[in-house]
């Protein structure tokens, strides 16, 4: 907040700021050289250089100046032309300052030629208006039981003395006889009874321009400015720690929901596969009629992508060879071709079989279900690794719990505990659920490498430990 | 057929016409190289009809694009048989390139590596010469009416039913049915996987919910 705001002035108001010109040419008026119609050479520029601009600039009469229009100003710096005229003679001479009320006469070096004149510094010399009141507006409209009539003379006195320098005023204010008053409290009263001086004293129909000053909110302010300097380093440190932390924690969140989202994305793609294969079983329309409408009823994703590759259309006229329609897009990344040759290999098939038409439909589509596959094989991967850092989190809060609690909750949850040890030990799809058997049968799903989440388990569950250690610190600050 | 309707351009839109073909090479080993100029093997590089017609009906010629050291490498065949015979000791990418009558139609490429070696296998059952064909299908999306016309009207040659080197009937469905199969195993796999992942959501939905309680020094009383 400055004098501006409490003024309520626009900012960009232009500033009749003083500028040389209007300093020193006291009434004289600048002679404007008109510059020649025919545009001479800058000093020191090279003619041929000139040559090449000029020419150009004859032709388009408009365009903005190329070279600077003021040729006596040069292309280079001038050098200093001294001796070329007269000296004008100086004097020492009396003054009077119009700033001055006193009257004083000094003396000072000027030019004869401006004797006789006001001293040019006196215009810097603003005063500031400061209300005054009688004894009736005093009683009738100033009264506040906060300050006194003596404190409030007192106040206006010193803010007449020190032109509202409220710092200054605050500093000299007359402890010994008056309460002592905060610079907000000062500044409060002074523009309160500024503001109501000039309601009372504006006439009738206008609107009296108001000085706003928020004592409360400069308080706060002020106090909050106080309370941040007068942190100790630890405090500082300490709450740049938890900041960080903070927003890792929120990073983390993010990336958990949006992992959460591609889960969902994925399941109801595998679970479309799944019906898929009901209606390939009963081709029936009412079931497939009943199936679309189940998947816009479940509000889940109308048209999940089947397996995330995009075989172009072959829709535009013209000749084409059907085998071109069994290529990989480009798009499909590295990783994924991979995989699919490494299931197709697997499988003992060829990676361009003959491309009759039915074939490469099935083969297509085939890719697509092995792609599938890799993508929940993926998502199975950062589930596995949820799961670790949940359960590590787990065991460390029931150990950290002493009691007959501890027991029945660990009892309790058991049944979850031995499913989900299964699935952070296994990494094939069959999970013994129920005490079914676990199978000798080899599974594609396991030729797959899932590169990129191949930081070994021990690693893992190491980074698993070390981030619920941040997270319990943080409770604890918090 | 479905809808018929000719466009601007003369196309038959909604028309697909599908014209297999079978292109490959066979190779014979002299049985050792030749002295002059130290080729090996003697090479036929084709491309031949899958259903036994007339190609020229619509095809108006075959170019093949030969390796660069052979004496003017593109080699124009403008009717049948659509082939090249030459002599050589290297194997090498031939570029097939067949133009059609209307000249609207873009021609069709195919790419085809030449091979002249046998697996070790062939060597040892004594074979001389090598067949490598493959099966393709060359698609006529919307024809122009006149290739159209020319597409319908190709005479079938001879009478006896065309064979050719591989038996691609047989072929065709051992991979139907290999693909069936792998697809079959393939969606069980997912079906096992999306079971999985749904059992662990739920038990991550759970363990979250169990750690909730357990921060908060609530006394476990869930059912699970």
């Amino acid at each position: 907040m400055d004098v501006r705001d409490i003024l309520e002035l626009d900012s960009n108001q232009p500033n009749d700021f003083v500028t040389k010109e209007s300093l020193m040419n006291d009434g004289k008026k600048k002679k404007i050289k008109k510059p020649d119609p025919a545009v001479k050479r800058p000093e020191g520029m090279h003619r041929e250089l000139w040559g090449l601009l000029h020419s150009d600039s004859r032709y388009q009469t408009d365009a903005a100046p190329i070279v600077p229009s003021d040729t006596k100003q040069g292309y280079k710096q001038m050098k200093a032309r001294i001796g070329s005229s007269k000296v004008r003679p100086w004097k020492w001479m009396p003054f009077t300052n119009p700033a001055r009320k006193d009257g004083a006469i000094f003396y000072h070096w000027g030019r004869v030629a401006d004797e006789g004149k006001d001293y040019p510094f006196a215009r810097f010399n603003k005063t500031v208006d400061i209300p005054t009141f009688s004894d009736l507006e005093y009683q009738q409209h100033l009264h506040d039981d906060k300050w006194t009539r003596q404190e409030t003379e007192h106040l206006f006195d010193l803010c007449k003395r020190f032109e509202i320098r409220f710092v200054v005023v605050h500093d000299r204010w007359d402890r010994e006889r008056y309460k002592a008053y905060s610079i907000e409290d000062l500044k409060e009263r002074y523009y309160n009874i500024c503001n109501i001086l000039a309601k009372v004293r504006a006439p009738q129909g206008s609107e009296p321009k108001i000085k706003a000053f928020d004592a409360e909110h400069e308080r706060r302010r002020k106090l909050q400015l106080t309370k941040l300097f007068e942190r100790t380093p630890e405090q500082v440190e300490e709450e740049e720690y938890l900041i960080g932390e903070l927003k890792k924690i929120e990073l983390r969140k993010k990336e958990r929901e949006k992992k959460q989202q591609d889960l969902q994305k994925l399941i109801t793609a595998a679970d479309s596969n799944a019906d898929n294969r009901k209606a390939d079983r009963k081709t029936t329309k009412k079931k497939l009629q009943a199936k679309e409408l189940k998947i816009k009823d479940g509000g889940a994703i109308a048209n999940p992508e089947p397996g995330g590759i995009k075989f172009p259309d072959f829709k535009a006229s013209g000749t084409s060879l059907r085998s071109q329609r069994m290529k990989l897009p480009a798009t499909i990344g590295q990783k994924k071709t991979k995989a699919i040759e490494q299931v197709l290999e697997e499988l003992g098939l060829e990676f361009n079989p003959m491309p009759t038409e039915e074939i490469v439909t099935s083969f297509n589509s085939l890719r697509q279900d092995i792609v599938l596959l890799y993508e929940l094989k993926l998502a199975m991967a950062t589930c596995q690794y949820e799961m670790q850092t949940l359960k590590h989190r787990h065991d460390q809060l029931i150990a950290n719990r002493s009691g007959g609690s501890v027991t029945h909750s660990q009892f309790k949850a058991s049944s979850l505990d031995s499913f989900i040890e299964d699935i952070i030990g296994s990494s094939s799809v069959e999970v013994s659920y129920g005490g079914s058997s676990p199978s000798k049968r080899k599974f594609l799903v396991d030729t797959i490498d899932v590169v990129g989440t191949s930081t070994t388990p021990t690693k893992k569950r190491k980074a698993a430990i070390e981030q619920s250690n941040i997270l319990k610190k943080i409770k604890q600050k918090m | 057929m479905t809808t018929q309707t000719q466009d601007s351009a003369g196309r038959q839109k909604g028309v697909v016409v599908v014209k297999p073909v079978v292109y490959g090479n066979i190779a014979r080993y002299f049985g050792k190289k030749r002295e002059e100029d130290g080729h090996t093997h003697q090479w036929t590089v084709y491309v031949k009809p899958f259903n036994n017609e007339d190609m020229s009906a619509y095809v108006k010629k075959i170019n093949f694009k030969l390796h660069d050291s052979y004496p003017n490498p593109n080699r124009v065949v403008t009717k049948p048989p659509y082939e090249v015979t030459e002599t050589g000791w290297g194997e090498f990418e031939i570029i097939i390139k067949v133009y059609f009558n209307d000249p609207q139609e873009r021609p069709v490429t195919i790419y085809h590596l030449l091979k002249l070696f046998q697996s070790e296998t062939d060597v040892m059952l004594g074979k001389k010469s090598l067949v490598v064909e493959y099966y393709d299908e060359m698609v006529f999306q919307d024809p122009t009416v006149t290739m159209m016309s020319m597409l319908a009207n190709t005479s079938s040659l001879g009478v006896s039913s065309h064979k050719h080197e591989t038996d691609f009937d047989e072929k065709k469905e051992r991979t139907i049915n290999k693909i069936s199969n792998a697809h079959g195993k393939i969606r069980y796999e997912i079906d096992q996987m999306n079971e999985k992942l749904k059992k662990s959501k739920d038990a991550i939905a759970k363990m979250k919910k169990e750690i909730a309680k357990l921060e908060e020094g609530v006394i476990v009383d869930g059912d699970f």
